[in-house]
């Protein structure tokens, strides 16, 4: 059945939409849209291509106003005319995500090792939720404690709960230097190498073991950054800068973002359960007859498995023992192969508060109209 | 039916652990904001998150409210009892369960002082690194309730990006985990809905909490300045050459006057201004950052500048600071402090309009304040004695409410509680305000989490949401105010 397509260009456009657009799937720039469990038919896709633009900018307050259909990459872009910058770079910046849709899906990129996850520079938001109304939460200034976090319970919403259409960002100077290692490591010498690295006096930006290297990355002044690298002394290992340096982040954005025939599942676990992770992950993929490809951010222990080869039902297999095996971690399904979702649920067993998860769906979306079945099974539909 | 439940709070936690006595009440009839009190009908002292929750569903069952109480250091009434209800003291869960030194994190429980994690975690040269000024007594149950700052939130953040995941007891007595693991979510984030909900979305029983490396360097340096505004351009041109400093706080001539009669840090007495910064990082960097830090003070006409040369040195500048809210008990006898926040550029500003309104009130203000971030903390110093109370009460909360008219908060750090609940709507719109009533809701639909808080009410704030105005049965003696 085909469905609505709607474009709204202002905040009383989008709140008529929401209002009276029956089920609703909102949509970004489509980076994140295979992301979590898949919607079930829907009466208007809700695009926010039509929200866009800076709506405030002060650089010296170190606060920014965006519109929430605005690309990241482009707010980025004019951040950096004034030395700013998001401290946030999920590997679908580079694909055209949307601060609303980064936030939706609670993505995050390896640098979160010192910056914390997105939600962590959002100082404030405006939704527009099922019943037409307009709310804000939050503010324009970096401390504010000023009634409930609004932003935080739609961070990981999907669309379920309302519309981001206005988000406030903390920005942050950028820094001067930049400078990664990089080691070829197997899972157990990553695992030991950053120990290593983590019990040594250093200040490492992002902790990455991407398609079997070990990236350590600084960045400050020159003056900060280089005796870093010389303390940290990694045997054998590389030392990247300008384009080399570029070169290989981009490599593990693109592994992280995937492509298609891939799925890519990303687990939250304590970091001292990586070994464990990777051990049970070969194990399944082997059992399976697929390939799994790691992009782990060690320090934070936030993981994305890539898996290649094999068919759906190796990938689900695979999906499914994960999510038995690592049952109190945070894991959600981000792009998967054909077939796969007939096979296994997006989402594992459910977190110990689902129940608060239902209460807060009812509270906000009464009729069920928004997102259907992107937390299926967890928010009793499906 | 009182007795009905308190048999039932006796049952679950024992006799001694539940205060009926008029007399030990009353110690509990308020928090750190000590011109609000009420007297609870009951204290409820639990051992355990178990007790936690027996007797929150002790108060589910009677349906009678309860209120969550930390040190009852908070600062905005937050802590403030409820007539007929019940207080849940968590000063007897105070062990600290794990500091795990591979994972960087400990888990307490909530009666654990701020200070205390950082003590225990310090032989593996790890810190918890929110630190607001009350730290030594205030914690960690009572930081996730406010979601507390301090003083290095600048560059580190608030008490929300230090937390992983809480076991909170809900409001029909349901105990359950919110989070995870590490800062990946799988659903929406309860955790950080709940971070900074004064109590009112349930109580914290137990806190998984990041610990951070001790930074290898850290330097300080106290400066004096002839005027406020060479100190705000000092504040605006470090923030603008990109270096984000540890922590910088203004103080003025009245504030120093009265920490340095406090604690006698060495502080200038005469100076109008002084601007403590502090950078941290490693050690090459805060080096070549502190020389461009000093730079700038020069640039605008320092007066004088003290480097801190050692870490006691370091601990004595900021004991004047830390101490500056109870030392202005030296130069005044009655005072309210407030915590709005402005755009950082509009300090300047901001603080001018505040000496005009003092001024005008006749009523003398202190200003120390986290200057990074804009987060004022107006010392407004009046006398009971001499009637002055009500004046400088309306002046406090002009001063709030300024501070949204400049396009800041009514609150950075101190919260809301019952003192600024009813400036909400100079800041959130109905819409708003009904939205975060419905997330209550959905946490605790028979409101009985610390009601009266945060939201503003009609009993609270009269009829018409703003200012308050005594109801018409109030003003006739027929009902009373809580």
């Amino acid at each position: 059945m085909s469905s609505n397509d709607s474009e709204p260009h202002d905040l009383d456009a989008a709140a008529e939409v929401m209002r009276t657009g029956g089920r609703i799937l909102i949509r970004g720039s489509g980076t994140g849209t295979d992301w979590a469990g898949r919607p079930s038919t829907v009466d208007t896709v809700l695009h926010t291509s039509g929200l866009t633009g800076v709506l405030a900018y002060n650089p010296a307050d170190m606060t920014v106003a965006v519109r929430a259909g605005t690309t990241l990459r482009d707010l980025q872009d004019q951040l950096a005319e004034h030395g700013q910058w998001i401290a946030t770079d999920a590997a679908r910046i580079e694909a055209g995500a949307s601060v609303g849709g980064l936030l939706a899906t609670a993505d995050s990129g390896p640098r979160q090792h010192v910056y914390g996850p997105l939600r962590d520079v959002v100082l404030g938001v405006t939704v527009v939720l099922a019943s037409g109304e307009i709310a804000h939460s939050g503010g324009h200034v970096i401390k504010n404690v000023a009634g409930y976090d609004l932003a935080k319970l739609f961070s990981g919403s999907f669309g379920t709960l309302g519309l981001l259409a206005e988000v406030v960002l903390r920005t942050h100077p950028r820094t001067a230097t930049s400078r990664t290692l990089a080691v070829p490591a197997d899972a157990a010498a990553a695992y030991r190498l950053a120990g290593e690295v983590r019990d040594k006096t250093v200040e490492p930006t992002a902790l990455s073991w991407s398609d079997g290297r070990l990236l350590v990355r600084f960045e400050g002044t020159e003056a900060g950054v280089v005796p870093q690298l010389d303390r940290v002394a990694l045997p054998g290992a590389e030392l990247l800068d300008g384009e080399t340096e570029k070169a290989a982040w981009a490599a593990d954005a693109a592994l992280v973002r995937g492509s298609a025939g891939e799925t890519v599942i990303r687990v939250g676990a304590l970091p001292s359960r990586f070994p464990d992770l990777a051990e049970l992950v070969d194990k399944l993929a082997a059992e399976h007859g697929a390939r799994a490809v790691f992009s782990s951010w060690l320090g934070v222990g936030v993981h994305t498995i890539v898996l290649r080869g094999g068919d759906a039902a190796a990938h689900a297999g695979v999906l499914i023992g994960l999510h038995n095996g690592f049952a109190e971690s945070a894991i959600t399904l981000h792009r998967r192969a054909d077939g796969v979702d007939g096979l296994a649920p997006a989402w594992g067993p459910p977190p110990p508060a689902v129940g608060l998860l239902r209460s807060v769906k009812q509270a906000f979306d009464p009729d069920g109209r928004l997102g259907p079945d992107r937390f299926a099974p967890w928010l009793g539909e499906g | 039916m009182g007795d009905a439940l308190q048999a039932d709070l006796i049952g679950a936690l024992g006799a001694a652990s539940v205060l009926s006595n008029p007399t030990q009440l009353r110690t509990y009839e308020c928090d750190g904001l000590t011109g609000y009190k009420v007297t609870p009908r009951l204290v409820a002292l639990p051992s355990s998150a178990e007790q936690v929750a027996a007797a929150v569903a002790a108060c589910a069952k009677h349906n009678v409210p309860f209120v969550a109480r930390g040190a009852g250091s908070g600062l905005s009434g937050g802590a403030l009892p409820v007539a007929d209800g019940v207080v849940i003291s968590l000063q007897r869960l105070r062990r600290i369960l794990d500091i795990d030194p591979v994972n960087r994190r400990a888990i307490v429980e909530p009666g654990v002082t701020n200070l205390a994690v950082s003590h225990a975690a310090a032989p593996h040269d790890l810190y918890y690194a929110p630190d607001p000024s009350s730290q030594q007594v205030c914690t960690i149950g009572g930081n996730i309730a406010e979601n507390s700052g301090g003083a290095h939130c600048l560059k580190y953040g608030f008490t929300t990006h230090h937390v992983y995941a809480l076991e909170v007891v809900l409001a029909d007595g349901t105990r359950t985990w919110l989070g995870g693991p590490t800062g990946e979510q799988a659903g929406y984030d309860l955790r950080g809905a709940f971070l900074g909900s004064e109590g009112t979305l349930g109580i914290t029983t137990k806190a998984v909490i990041r610990l951070l490396r001790k930074p290898e360097s850290v330097r300080t340096l106290l400066a004096d300045f002839p005027s406020i505004s060479a100190a705000g351009s000092v504040v605006t041109d470090i923030i603008g050459s990109g270096i984000v400093p540890a922590a910088i706080e203004m103080m003025d001539r009245l504030a120093i006057e009265a920490a340095e009669a406090a604690v006698h840090a060495g502080y200038t007495l005469d100076t109008p201004a002084a601007l403590l910064i502090e950078l941290d990082g490693p050690e090459a960097e805060c080096q070549s950052l502190f020389t461009e830090v000093e730079r700038i003070c020069r640039e605008h006409g320092t007066t004088k500048i003290r480097i801190a040369a050692d870490a006691d040195e370091r601990a004595g500048m900021w004991r004047g600071r830390k101490a500056a809210f109870a030392a202005v008990g030296r130069i005044s006898p009655n005072y309210f402090v407030q915590d709005g926040v402005v755009p950082r550029t509009r300090l300047a500003e901001a603080l001018d309009r505040i000496a005009e309104m003092g001024r005008d009130a006749g009523i003398r203000v202190a200003n120390v304040f986290h200057a990074g971030d804009g987060n004022l903390h107006p010392l407004v110093l009046y006398s009971e004695a001499a009637g002055e109370h009500d004046r400088a009460e309306q002046l406090s909360k002009q001063i709030a409410e300024l501070c949204v008219e400049f396009g800041g908060s009514l609150s950075g750090e101190h919260g809301i509680g019952t003192d600024k609940a009813c400036s909400m709507p100079t800041m959130f719109s109905g819409t708003d305000l009904a939205t975060m009533a419905t997330l209550r809701s959905a946490f605790d639909p028979a409101g009985l989490a610390n009601p009266g808080k945060v939201l503003p009410t009609p009993r609270l704030c009269g009829e018409k949401p703003g200012p308050y105005q005594p109801h018409p049965l109030e003003a006739a003696g027929v009902i009373e105010r809580l």
